[in-house]
C-alpha cells in the first residue's frame, strides 16, 4: 500500500494536544451532599498546586485517537495497484472463429469480458470488436457497463475463420491520441499467418479448452457418369476411435447414409452418388453424435448447372486430365475450336492469350519466372478460405519435383515453405493457374479430391463464380441482383430473417455454416426467389488447435496500463465515520445517569 | 398542615403499645413496673399495720391463719419522647418535611393513645436543644404541630447527647422514637442509649438521591454539616461501590437497633412515605 499525499499523515501530531488535554487536570465541580462518611474509600490524592494529572485511558480516547489516525490517513490518500488488464482505452478483440464454439470458448471469452468491462472505471474506456470472419466495431469508446456486457453478449460463434489482422486494423484505428490504447485479444490464436506476427502493443488472453471432435471437413458435389456425385470428407480429432454415420439429405428428404470409422486423427473421404440436380440443396449431418463442437457435424452445398465450358489440352496431356475433363459436367472438348480454357500441360506457356491451367511449363508465363527446382516438397501451407480449395486437404500430396518460381502478384494457394505449389493469376488479362508441379510426378489426380479441384479450376478459369458463390466458406459475402425497386430479404440457417436495405450488392454477414435462401419483395409485395446459398464450416477450425500469437513491447505498454490505482478511501471513510459515532455513543449515547444539580466551580 | 384529617382519622383508630413493663409518673393503659390499684391480681404479701384492710384475704387469714393482703397490678401510661434530627445533613431532598411529617405521625399516634408526648430535637455543637412541652390526649395536637413546623433545619448533630439527654431522665422508662438520618458520628452509642432507656424506634430518613445518586466525573463533595471536602471520582464502579456502603450501613443501623431492643424503619423520603412507615409500625407490634 502506497501513500498519494504522504505529507497528510503530519496531522497525527494532533494527538500529542489531544493527550495533553487529557492530561489537564480537569475542573471538578463542587457538589454538597448530606454526608461523606459513605464516600469514605473513593477519596483521590489531589494536588491543587500541579495542573497534571496522570493520563487515563479511556475508551474515549483511544476511539478519538483512532478517528485521528483514520482522518490522516484518510488525507494521505492511500492507494493499492491492481493487477489489470484494462489501460486508459482498452479495445478488446474477441474472437468468434468456428473453433471458439469448442467447448464454449466464447462464452468464457464473452464472460471474462463482461468481467473486464465491469472492472473498468470512469477514467478508463473500451471498445469491443468483433474478431470472427467479418471484424466489425460493436462499441466504441464505451464507460457503460450495460452497453459493453449488452455488446459483448450480442457475439455468436461463426462457421468461418478469424480475420486477425483486420480485426487489428480495426482496433488500431480506434486508438485515441490522447490515452494509451491497450489491445486485448480474447481469442484462442487462430490460424497462423492471419496476422503479421509480432504483433505489437497488444496483449493476448487465451481460451483454449479442447475436447474430442469429430467434424466434416469436407463437401462439395461433383458430376460425372451422368450423376451427382458429393465428395465427403470425415476427419476425427478425438483421442479414441470414432463410428458417425454420415445422413444425407436433398432438399430436406433424406437420400441416405454412410458410415464412417475414425482411429484418432484419421481422415476418411467419400464419394456419394446421390439423384440431385443443379439447384439442389444438399445437406449432411453426422447422426446422433454429439461432440465439443457442434457446429462443423454438419454441412451443406448447392448444387450449380455450369455453363458449357470447351477445354484444349497443349502440351503432353495425360490420362488424369482426359479423365478429369470427361468427368466435369458441361465440359467439352474445343475440336479444334478456339477454346474457352486451355491447358497447357508441360509446354510453352509464354503466351497466353485465353484462361489457361499452366502445368509445369517449359516456358513460364510472362510475369513468372523460374528459378530453380525443389524436390519432394512438403505441403507446410495452404491458403485457408480460399473457395476453390475449400473442402479440400492436400496436406498429404506427394510431389516427386516442383519448380522454384517467382511470381510477384500471384496468389499462393499452396506452399511448400515459401516455394509455391500452386498459384492464381494473371497473364494479360487473362485469368491463369500456375501447377508448378507435373501432375504425373505426383499423387494428385489419385487422390479423391481430384475431380473436385479440377471441376472448380475449370469453372473459375471459365468465368463462373456460381459454384463459389452458392457453396462457400462461412463468411463469404452472398451476391445479391436485387431487381429495380425490390428489397432483398435473407433467411438465415438459423431461421431468422434479414431485411436488406434497397441497393445492397452483397450480404456480408454470412458468417454461420448452413443454407442461405435470398427472395426479392418488390414494391407491390410481390416476392420473387432468389439465390440459395450456402455457407460451410471452415475446416481448419475444427482442429480446434490453439497457439498463443506473438507480441512485442508488451512491457513498455503494459507497465502504464496493468497497474491500475485504487484507493482506499471509501473503506477509511466508512471506518471513520463509524469510530465517530462509537466515539459519540461512549461519550453521550451510553445509559448513564445524568448529572443532577448545579455545580459549583472549582478552582 | 403536618397531618392530613384523614391519616389523623386513621391514626385514631390505633394505639401505641409498649413492650414490657413500663414505669411512668401517671395512670395509663400499660403494664407498669410497680403495684399499683388495677383490678389485675398480682401477689399476697404480709400485712402490716398501716396497710388497707380492704385488701385483707379472709378466705385465706380463715384458712391458713395467716393475715396476708393482696396485690394487685398498676397501668401507668406511655411517655414517649420524639427525637428529630434538625441537622443540616437532613435539609436534602425532602428528608427534613418527612422527619417533621413522621415525627408528628408518631406523637399523634401517642396522643390518640393517651400518652404522653414530647417532641424534642437533636442538639448540635452549635445549636441548642430545643424541646416542646410534656403534652397528652389529642386536644394537645395543635401544640405539637406548630411545635415540629416551627423546627427549622441547621447546624450539627449530636445524637449521643440527645439520647443521653433521654437516658438520664430519672424516674421515668418510657419509650422513644429517633427520627434521624444517623449520617452522624456516635449514632451507635446513641441507640445504645436508647435501648437503655427503654423500648422505642428509630425512623432512619434517607434520600432516595443517597441511595442511589446521580453523580459522575470528578466532583469534590462537600458535607453540609461538616464541611468537609472529598475529591472522587465518580465512576460506574465508585458508585456500584457506594451503593454497596450505603445498604451496609442500613443494615447495621437496623442491627444495631435489634441489639438494643429498638425497632428499626427505613422511611426513604419519597411519596407515600407515611403509609409505608405506619404500615411497618403496625406490622412490628409498635402501633396495632
Amino acid at each position: 500500500m502506497s501513500l498519494l499525499v504522504p505529507g497528510a499523515l503530519a496531522l497525527l501530531s494532533l494527538a500529542i494536544p489531544l493527550l495533553v488535554l487529557y492530561m489537564l487536570r480537569s475542573r471538578r465541580q463542587r457538589f454538597e451532599v448530606p454526608s461523606v462518611m459513605l464516600w469514605s474509600g473513593e477519596e483521590e490524592f489531589v494536588s491543587a498546586a500541579v495542573p497534571w494529572q496522570r493520563l487515563k485511558i479511556t475508551a474515549a480516547l483511544l476511539l478519538q485517537l483512532l478517528a485521528l489516525a483514520a482522518f490522516a490517513f484518510l488525507l494521505s490518500r492511500p492507494f493499492f495497484e491492481e493487477e489489470t488488464l484494462l489501460g486508459p482505452h482498452t479495445v478488446m478483440i474477441i474472437d468468434t472463429s468456428g473453433s471458439m464454439g469448442m467447448e464454449n470458448r466464447l462464452d468464457t471469452a464473452k464472460a471474462r469480458a463482461i468481467e473486464l468491462s465491469a472492472e473498468a472505471s470512469d477514467a478508463q474506456l473500451i471498445s469491443v470488436v468483433s474478431g470472427g470472419p467479418s471484424p466489425r466495431v460493436l462499441a466504441a469508446f464505451s464507460r457503460d457497463p450495460e452497453g459493453l456486457r449488452t455488446a459483448i453478449e450480442s457475439l455468436s460463434v461463426t462457421g468461418g475463420s478469424d480475420e486477425l489482422g483486420e480485426a487489428l486494423r480495426l482496433a488500431r484505428g480506434l486508438a485515441t491520441p490522447d490515452r494509451p490504447t491497450t489491445i486485448l485479444f480474447l481469442g484462442d490464436g487462430g490460424i497462423p499467418g492471419s496476422v503479421t506476427e509480432p504483433v505489437t502493443n497488444a496483449l493476448h488472453v487465451p481460451f483454449d479448452d479442447t475436447g474430442d471432435n469429430v467434424a466434416i471437413t469436407g463437401f462439395g458435389a461433383g458430376a460425372g457418369a451422368g450423376e451427382t456425385r458429393m465428395f465427403l470428407e470425415v476427419t476425427s480429432y478425438s483421442n479414441k476411435p470414432e463410428s458417425v454415420t454420415a445422413e444425407l439429405e436433398v432438399d430436406g428428404l433424406s437420400v441416405g447414409s454412410v458410415d464412417v470409422d475414425l482411429d484418432p486423427g484419421q481422415r476418411s473421404q467419400k464419394a456419394i452418388a446421390v439423384e440431385a440436380g443443379p439447384g439442389q440443396v444438399v445437406t449432411v449431418a453426422l447422426r446422433d453424435h454429439v461432440d465439443s463442437l457442434p457446429l462443423d457435424d454438419s454441412s451443406a452445398a448447392v448444387l450449380s448447372g455450369s455453363a458449357e465450358v470447351s477445354v484444349a489440352v497443349l502440351g503432353e496431356g495425360s490420362r488424369f486430365l482426359d479423365a478429369l475433363l470427361g468427368s466435369i459436367s458441361g465440359v467439352r472438348d474445343a475440336a479444334g475450336l478456339p477454346p474457352d480454357v486451355v491447358i497447357i500441360d508441360r509446354d510453352d506457356a509464354s503466351i497466353v492469350d485465353r484462361p489457361a491451367w499452366i502445368i509445369a511449363p517449359e516456358t513460364p508465363p510472362p510475369g513468372v519466372e523460374v528459378i530453380g527446382v525443389l524436390e519432394f516438397p512438403v505441403i507446410t501451407y495452404q491458403r485457408s478460405g480460399e473457395p476453390i480449395l475449400e473442402g479440400i486437404d492436400l496436406a498429404d500430396l506427394a510431389i516427386a519435383e516442383a519448380q522454384i518460381v517467382n511470381a510477384p502478384g500471384w496468389l499462393s494457394l499452396l506452399r511448400a515453405g515459401e516455394i509455391p505449389l500452386i498459384l492464381l493469376g494473371e497473364v494479360d488479362g487473362q485469368r491463369a493457374i500456375y501447377l508448378t508441379f507435373d501432375l504425373t510426378r505426383s499423387n494428385l489426380p489419385v487422390q479423391v479430391s481430384f475431380p473436385i479441384l479440377g471441376s472448380r479450376l475449370i469453372d473459375w478459369l471459365g468465368g463462373s463464380r456460381v459454384t463459389t458463390a452458392s457453396t462457400a466458406p462461412a463468411g463469404t459475402p452472398i451476391p445479391l441482383v436485387t431487381p429495380q425497386g425490390s428489397t432483398a430479404r435473407v433467411t438465415l440457417p438459423d431461421g431468422s430473417r434479414r431485411d436488406l436495405v434497397e441497393g445492397l450488392l452483397t450480404f456480408n454477414a454470412a458468417t454461420l455454416p448452413g443454407v442461405y435462401r435470398v427472395e426479392y419483395v418488390a414494391e407491390d409485395g410481390t416476392i420473387v426467389p432468389g439465390p440459395v446459398a450456402a455457407r460451410q464450416f471452415v475446416a481448419s477450425e475444427s482442429t480446434g488447435e490453439t497457439r498463443t500469437i506473438a507480441v512485442v513491447d508488451e512491457g513498455t505498454q503494459a507497465a502504464e496500463t496493468s497497474q491500475l490505482l485504487r484507493e482506499w478511501a471509501p473503506f477509511i471513510a466508512a471506518l471513520l465515520l463509524a469510530i465517530v459515532l462509537l466515539e459519540w455513543w461512549v461519550a453521550y449515547g451510553r445509559p448513564m445517569p445524568a448529572r443532577r444539580g448545579e455545580g459549583e466551580a472549582a478552582t | 398542615m403536618l397531618l392530613e384529617p384523614e391519616l389523623r382519622s386513621r391514626l385514631d383508630r390505633l394505639a401505641l403499645a409498649s413492650r414490657g413493663r413500663i414505669r411512668g409518673a401517671w395512670g395509663g393503659r400499660h403494664r407498669s413496673r410497680r403495684l399499683g390499684e388495677s383490678l389485675d391480681f398480682a401477689d399476697y404479701r404480709e400485712y402490716f399495720p398501716g396497710d388497707d384492710y380492704r385488701r385483707i384475704d379472709y378466705n385465706l387469714w380463715a384458712r391458713l391463719g395467716v393475715v396476708l393482703i393482696r396485690l394487685f397490678e398498676a397501668e401507668d401510661e406511655l411517655p414517649l419522647r420524639v427525637l428529630v434530627d434538625t441537622s443540616q445533613s437532613m435539609d436534602f431532598g425532602d428528608k427534613f418535611p418527612t422527619a417533621q411529617r413522621l415525627s408528628a405521625m408518631v406523637a399523634y399516634l401517642a396522643l390518640a393513645s393517651g400518652e404522653r408526648v414530647q417532641v424534642a430535637s437533636v442538639p448540635g455543637e452549635d445549636s441548642p436543644r430545643i424541646q416542646g412541652p410534656w403534652v397528652r390526649h389529642t386536644g394537645s395536637w395543635p401544640v405539637v404541630e406548630s411545635f415540629l413546623e416551627s423546627l427549622q433545619p441547621g447546624g450539627g448533630t449530636d445524637l449521643r447527647a440527645a439520647a443521653n439527654h433521654v437516658a438520664a431522665a430519672t424516674g421515668l422508662r418510657g419509650a422513644s422514637v429517633l427520627v434521624s438520618d444517623l449520617l452522624t458520628e456516635g449514632w451507635e452509642q446513641a441507640i445504645d442509649l436508647l435501648g437503655v432507656s427503654g423500648s422505642g424506634v428509630v425512623l432512619q430518613v434517607i434520600s432516595p438521591l443517597e441511595l442511589d445518586p446521580d453523580l459522575t466525573g470528578d466532583l469534590t463533595l462537600r458535607d453540609v454539616e461538616t464541611r468537609q471536602e472529598v475529591p472522587v471520582s465518580v465512576s460506574d464502579g465508585a458508585v456500584d461501590r457506594y451503593r454497596e456502603r450505603v445498604r451496609g450501613f442500613i443494615d447495621e443501623v437496623a442491627n444495631r437497633s435489634r441489639r438494643s431492643g429498638l425497632d428499626h424503619v427505613l422511611a426513604v423520603a419519597q411519596p407515600g412515605v407515611l403509609d409505608q412507615t405506619l404500615a411497618a409500625l403496625v406490622s412490628s407490634g409498635v402501633a396495632r
